[in-house]
């Protein structure tokens, strides 16, 4: 599949850069969600009179996606906050249009020499999670004191009011379409976060949606050189994000220390540094109880794409078979806990 | 068989993550193969306990759900309720499990619901007890990664 592409993607970059030829080379799949094709490659080409070499990442929607999400709304989040300083790649070009590689992608530089931890693994930071565990809960803080409309991303999908209602709704939706079976664990969660509103955000935000360990990558010093992954990027609650960030199923099975990171307080307190707000703790809560709530929505998506044979990706089976079970047991134990 | 099927499914497993998964390039098919190890442990796992786990699940569904039906005033679901103790599971077969569990879980859905409107003593007991019984399903279902 990837040879097939090698061609068509070196006409585009020549015609994009409006140069006579581009050599693509070393273009090959890598690990990167199931709701995007990712590729590595390398493109070398001659432009104002010298040599260039560069290596680069291209996103392409699969013929069918986990969920719909809005690669434009990927693109421009990553675009807006290359310029407001959070590490992400480098966006270079954004393409609707079918007719170049038959689905829309967007290319961005490849950030090299670095390590993206997968979520089950145990203790994947070692001694570098101190450091990382800082700069990643520091850097959400820094996406939720961002202003939406001062980035350019005011009219990203969400709402300004009564998100929580909007998000429990969105996924309820996607539970209703997807479910191969009953749901009970679920539709309690459901029933409870509607029961039991959060009081109003402090502040509207842009929501990465999908802000965890496993989706941003880091070098042998501990720095973080990239969130990725903004596909699920909206308009809301910043507790949404942190809320997702502190679920038990990123914790790589250490459940004192959130993210495989730093403990629980350090990270809600490195949050609050940075963003200048407040985690209130019941607030907080609903939107953890959310968190799970929408992972296993996502879950079953994944499981409904996959028993359909529309995305057969194994990470799709696996969401929908291990991260659902390990949902459906969080969301239990924790609203058995509160006598939902 | 011997050796019993989940056997097979791991060593299958075990061959493809330590002599076939290191010969790929690395990237999306050698994380994909060792995806798919993993999914063949769960798939040993399903096929070691799956029969005994629904059944049980269901046994437990349908002694709960007969309990509820004192706590349920509501007609309807009270006549679905008293029935539930009648029904058995068609078979031991993986699928026939299946439909009876999800007939139990629709019911628990709806008597969990109707409880959920009521806040008396005895309504707060049934959803401690549904709950009692969906942690422990819950529990039951949770997949064991290899080696952890």
């Amino acid at each position: 599949m990837s040879d097939d592409i090698t061609p068509r993607l070196a006409a585009y970059m020549a015609k994009m850069l409006d140069i006579p030829a581009v050599d693509v080379d070393g273009l090959s799949r890598i690990s990167g969600g199931a709701s995007r094709e990712t590729y590595r490659f390398a493109a070398r080409y001659y432009r104002d009179g010298r040599a260039h070499d560069r290596r680069l990442i291209l996103r392409r929607d699969p013929p069918a996606s986990l969920i719909d999400t809005d690669r434009s709304a990927e693109f421009r989040a990553y675009k807006a906050f290359h310029k407001l300083g959070v590490p992400v790649p480098e966006p270079i070009v954004l393409e609707l249009d079918n007719g170049p590689l038959d689905r829309p992608f967007f290319i961005m530089e490849e950030i090299q020499n670095c390590t993206v931890a997968s979520v089950i693994q145990p203790d994947p930071y070692g001694a570098l999670a101190p450091k990382i565990g800082h700069q990643f809960f520091s850097t959400l803080g820094k996406i939720a004191k961002a202003d939406p409309d001062k980035i350019g991303l005011g009219d990203f999908e969400g709402a300004r009011t009564d998100s929580w209602k909007h998000e429990v709704e969105r996924w309820e939706r996607e539970i209703d379409e997807d479910e191969r079976e009953p749901q009970p664990i679920a539709r309690a969660a459901i029933r409870w976060l509607k029961r039991n509103p959060p009081q109003p955000a402090q502040k509207v935000s842009v929501v990465h949606g999908d802000y965890r360990s496993g989706n941003f990558l880091y070098d042998a010093e501990g720095s973080i050189r990239a969130i990725l992954d903004w596909e699920m990027a909206h308009i809301g609650d910043p507790l949404e994000d942190l809320g997702w960030a502190l679920d038990p199923l990123w914790s790589h099975h250490n459940p004192e220390r959130p993210a495989g990171l730093v403990s629980r307080e350090h990270a809600i307190a490195f949050w609050e540094q940075a963003s200048g707000l407040k985690a209130d703790p019941r607030a907080l809560f609903w939107w953890e109880i959310f968190a799970s709530l929408k992972g296993a929505a996502i879950w079953i998506s994944a499981a409904r794409e996959y028993g359909d044979g529309r995305n057969t990706d194994p990470v799709n089976l696996f969401s929908g078979w291990y991260c659902l079970a390990f949902h459906n047991k969080v969301l239990a134990d924790r609203l058995a806990g509160v006598g939902a | 068989m011997k050796p019993e099927i989940d056997k097979i499914l791991e060593t299958t497993a075990m061959q493809m993550m330590t002599q076939i998964a290191p010969q790929l390039p690395p990237g999306y098919t050698q994380n994909s193969t060792g995806l798919l190890t993993m999914l063949l442990n769960f798939c040993a796992q399903e096929y070691e306990n799956g029969a005994e786990m629904r059944a049980a699940e269901n046994r437990e569904l349908r002694n709960l759900l007969a309990e509820l039906e004192g706590s349920v005033e509501d007609v309807r679901l009270r006549v679905k309720l008293g029935a539930v103790m009648g029904e058995r599971d068609a078979s031991l077969k993986i699928s026939d499990l299946n439909y009876s569990n999800a007939e139990l879980k629709k019911l628990l859905i709806d008597v969990q619901t109707y409880l959920e409107t009521h806040n008396d003593d005895q309504a707060k007991l049934a959803r401690r007890e549904i709950w009692a019984v969906l942690k422990a399903s819950a529990k039951q279902r949770l997949l064991k990664l290899p080696g952890m």
